[in-house]
């Protein structure tokens, strides 16, 4: 008897906690008029900083992409350079001085003008702040002076020339209220509210792993955005998200990084949804360890020394079927990989040539392993000349279902050619990844419209200082010959010539085997057709929503006549849950009453 | 009597005793229906995982060779669908149970263990070390047992050798307190203090007079705490925190919510592991309680 009284109780205690939950957001809801047109996001990455100096993540730069305006924009249409904060731009003759024309009407959200001494002010402050340059300082480490000769005119002076000025993604902060920060280490940006921003969104709340509140600009240069407020709630459960897109609960769910093909599928059918799978700006590669060292020379990690043998990391690419990859993984949403960037950037998307290109032949494969030196012993494993088998470590990303599963066909390819593995998921990949620790990981990167940064990660200048730095590498690749071609695309301001000298810069990447592209995963999201009537994707033609290079899909998202009946839905769950709650509750006392009754009978 | 004993020796003596138990044991066993329906239960799911490398076969966990599309409906080839490689779920289920049922085996088996020898040592050594180790039994019966074995598994790597150590060391507490209770209820018999006086050291009356009398109740605890130790593996496997290339019924439930078939509606990929652990569970539990009952005759009326 008393166990079940307890039972009782816990329930009791377990319902209350549960209605607590869905009460909360009523009162808060209450405070919007009706009239307030709310897209609501569900998001599940959290957000690592709102301080546009250390934020790196895509949920936090993107959201600092709505609030702070860079001083170029990308076209939706073709990625091109557009006016931002900077109208008008040009190089000097010798391709070191660049003059930026800042625009007169724009202003923060507090009233202030914003001038060219905000951009110099920024500029200057990742040149000089260590702490400030944590995430954009590889933008201005070529920077020789930027200055701001009157309130609408920037010049910033170069080293040497680079080709990337008109797509600095550097958000421009506002002076006045930044000049009184002073660790840029500690301060993110998160205490006080609304955050003083001219973006097409200000952001006015934020709670960790909750929410992110903004609300419209209604005084943004470009136009105010529809939608009068714009949400970005945590649903770190994506079929939750997926179940809240459905009741209505949310306008656009992305998931994280896309949703999965049966989820894809089971939305396509549904009224009032519509499905966005389109080519995605990211690729999934396998990286390989190649001996992790700092620019001091000193080395680290314990990555396997078989790995520096480039047959041992060809052999090890060529036994992974891609097509199937592309297939059974991501069920078609997804292109087999080749070079290093997604065909969607047509312009530097590169192929290997046929003599080239590592095709999947697992008995080449064999051979090249052979030829290595790695033979297989009597029990068909391959072992080296110190007679240790090859067995790799894969480090994978636990929230990633795609490493797992991609994970377990290589397992099972490379025990075909005598290989061992282990897949090592862990929730935080960084530690071991930034101590060298790994043998291969899977690896992926948003690659941006000027293919700059994600090849630029690979040049032995983002090598850590020390090992005990924080280097801006990806995995370590330190090659003369890339490097070199590295530094002349930058150098090179014709389009043409220097989409060549990326394109060698790609072959060459390939040719060594460090990263090897498995596939671009498109972007598959989805979104309320009654909520959302039309929204901007990126590229325009067939593009991605979320993470665009931009915030035209949220300046541009338009209400559907209806949203405004979208609010009805929790209301109508929080209902349901009490009224639940309730007849549990009674059935519960109902049971335990008889029971009771019971016993009573019993005794007599 | 006598005569009897000295012409059949005291180990044949000793056999026939326990050959009459263990039929008492049986005789009593099989008044219980439910324990029947578990324990037939159980035969059924050890035939099942015992032959699986004969009817399904290893290479059903295969990726590479996978024979269907995947997340198909179940259909005559397939009778409870693909999964998200496209193999074959049923033949999956078949072959998760082995895992699932080793480890809960396992796990079962070395929680108890490290129960019973810190109950019964507790239970013999009065003094300080008795106090200690039962505050240290009482700190893990408080910690959340589950929170305790995903902090244990996310710092270990991820092995099954890692979930039954997890589920092993946090879940002994309430063995260790059973054990020491009748350990303390043992000791304090007049035959004890015989067998000290006649110059019995600790060991042997902890081997040779409490734990036989302490084995029933362990007996009965580890096919109850077995049931406890699959769930435990299935939480572990699902939370993401088992071996992923390894097929358990955790597992698989772990892969269908990945492959997002909870929201898409693809119920064969949820259902039949999720029902085949909790059959197990049943199963072991029904058996635990019978035997519990059969051994224990004062805990009362059972049904």
């Amino acid at each position: 008897m008393p166990r079940l009284v307890a039972a009782a109780g816990a329930l009791a205690v377990t319902l209350t906690a549960g209605l607590a939950t869905p009460l909360d957001p009523a009162p808060r809801r209450a405070e919007a008029a009706p009239a307030e047109k709310v897209l609501t996001v569900a998001v599940a990455q959290s957000v690592d900083s709102l301080s546009p100096f250390l934020a790196v993540r895509l949920v936090s730069t993107s959201i600092l992409r709505l609030t702070y305006e860079y001083l170029t924009d990308y076209d939706p249409a073709d990625a091109r350079p557009v006016p931002g904060l900077a109208t008008d731009w040009a190089p000097s003759a010798d391709k070191l001085t660049w003059t930026y024309t800042i625009r007169s009407d724009a202003t923060w959200s507090d009233g202030q003008k914003v001038t060219a001494q905000d951009a110099a002010w920024t500029f200057d402050k990742l040149m000089t702040d260590e702490a400030a340059a944590t995430a954009n300082g590889s933008f201005v480490s070529n920077f020789r002076k930027v200055t701001a000769p009157s309130p609408t005119k920037l010049v910033i002076e170069l080293k040497k020339p680079q080709a990337t000025m008109t797509a600095l993604d550097v958000p421009i902060v506002p002076r006045h209220v930044w000049e009184k920060v002073t660790d840029f280490s500690a301060f993110n940006n998160d205490k006080t509210f609304p955050i003083v921003g001219d973006g097409p969104f200000v952001l006015t709340d934020y709670r960790p792993d909750s929410y992110v509140r903004l609300k419209a600009n209604k005084t943004f240069w470009r136009g105010a955005p529809k939608f009068d407020e714009l949400v970005f709630k945590y649903y770190k459960d994506q079929d939750a998200a997926v179940a809240a897109l459905r009741k209505g609960e949310v306008s656009f769910v992305a998931g994280s990084p896309s949703l999965t093909p049966a989820q894809a599928a089971s939305l396509k059918g549904e009224k009032n949804v519509r499905v966005n799978d389109a080519p995605g700006r990211r690729f999934y590669a396998l990286a390989t360890n190649p001996g992790a060292r700092a620019r001091n020379g000193e080395k680290f990690g314990d990555g396997d020394p078989s790995l520096l043998d480039r047959r041992v990391r060809h052999a090890l690419f060529m036994a992974v079927d891609r097509k199937t990859l592309v297939d059974k993984v991501f069920q078609g949403h997804a292109v087999e990989g080749q070079g290093y960037l997604p065909p969607r950037f047509s312009s530097y998307f590169w192929q290997p040539s046929a003599s080239q290109e590592l095709t999947h032949d697992p008995a080449r494969a064999a051979e090249l392993l052979d030829r290595a030196g790695y033979r297989k012993n009597a029990d068909g494993k391959r072992v080296g000349k110190d007679g240790k088998p090859l067995n790799y470590r894969v480090l994978c990303h636990a929230t990633d279902p795609n490493d797992k599963a991609v994970g377990q066909y290589l397992e099972e390819w490379w025990g075909e050619l005598g290989i061992g593995m282990r897949l090592d998921c862990l929730d935080n990949v960084t530690d071991p990844w930034l101590a060298g620790e790994y043998d291969l990981a899977f690896d992926g990167w948003s690659v941006n419209p000027d293919p700059d940064f994600v090849l630029s990660i690979h040049t032995c200048a983002a090598l850590p200082g020390t090992p005990k730095d924080t280097g801006a590498t990806d995995n370590f690749i330190c090659d003369r010959t890339y490097d070199n071609l590295y530094t002349r695309q930058l150098a090179e301001y014709d389009s043409a010539e220097r989409a060549t000298l990326v394109k060698q810069a790609e072959s060459r990447l390939y040719d060594l085997g460090y990263m090897n592209v498995m596939a671009y995963p498109n972007a598959v999201e989805a979104y309320r057709t009654d909520q959302i009537a039309s929204i901007t994707t990126m590229p325009e033609a067939a593009g991605n929503i979320y993470g665009q290079d931009g915030y035209w899909s949220w300046w541009s998202a338009v209400p559907a006549d209806d949203s405004g009946s979208s609010g009805g839905g929790g209301s109508t769950g929080v209902v349901i849950g009490v009224v639940a709650g309730v007849v549990v509750l009674a059935g519960a006392g109902l049971f335990l009453a008889r029971r009771r009754r019971a016993t009573a009978d019993d005794r007599e | 009597m006598s005569t009897e004993a000295a012409r059949r020796g005291p180990r044949a003596l000793a056999r026939q005793r326990r050959r009459r138990s263990a039929a008492r044991f049986w005789q009593q066993y099989r008044t219980h229906r439910a324990g029947l329906l578990g324990l037939a239960a159980l035969v059924l799911f050890a035939l099942v995982a015992l032959t699986a490398p004969l009817t399904v076969g290893s290479g059903v966990s295969d990726v590479t060779d996978a024979p269907g599309r995947p997340l198909e409906a179940p259909s005559g080839r397939f009778p409870l669908g693909t999964d998200r490689f496209g193999r074959d779920l049923l033949g999956l289920v078949v072959w998760g149970s082995r895992v699932s049922l080793l480890v809960g085996l396992l796990a079962a088996v070395l929680s108890v263990a490290i129960g019973a020898v810190v109950g019964i040592s507790a239970g013999h050594f009065r003094g300080a070390y008795g106090t200690v180790l039962m505050r240290i039994t009482d700190w893990f019966l408080v910690m959340p047992t589950l929170v305790l074995a995903i902090a244990l598994a996310t710092v270990m790597s991820r092995s099954l050798g890692t979930v039954v150590l997890a589920i092993g060391v946090t879940s002994w507490p309430t063995t260790a307190r059973l054990v020491r209770a009748q350990t303390l209820a043992v000791e304090s018999r007049p035959y004890i203090e015989r067998a000290r006086a006649l110059g019995g050291g600790h060991w042997h009356v902890m081997t040779r007079h409490v734990l036989p009398n302490v084995m029933p109740l362990v007996l009965a605890q580890t096919t109850l705490m077995v049931s406890s130790s699959i769930l435990a593996e299935a939480t572990l496997a699902f939370l993401g925190l088992g071996d992923p290339t390894v097929v358990s019924w955790g597992g698989l439930l772990q892969d269908a919510r990945e492959a997002g078939a909870v929201s898409a509606g693809d119920w064969w990929y949820l259902v039949p592991p999720g029902i085949a652990i909790a059959l197990v569970a049943l199963a072991f539990t029904l058996c635990g309680r019978a035997v519990e009952s059969v051994l224990n005759p004062r805990l009362g009326v059972t049904r």
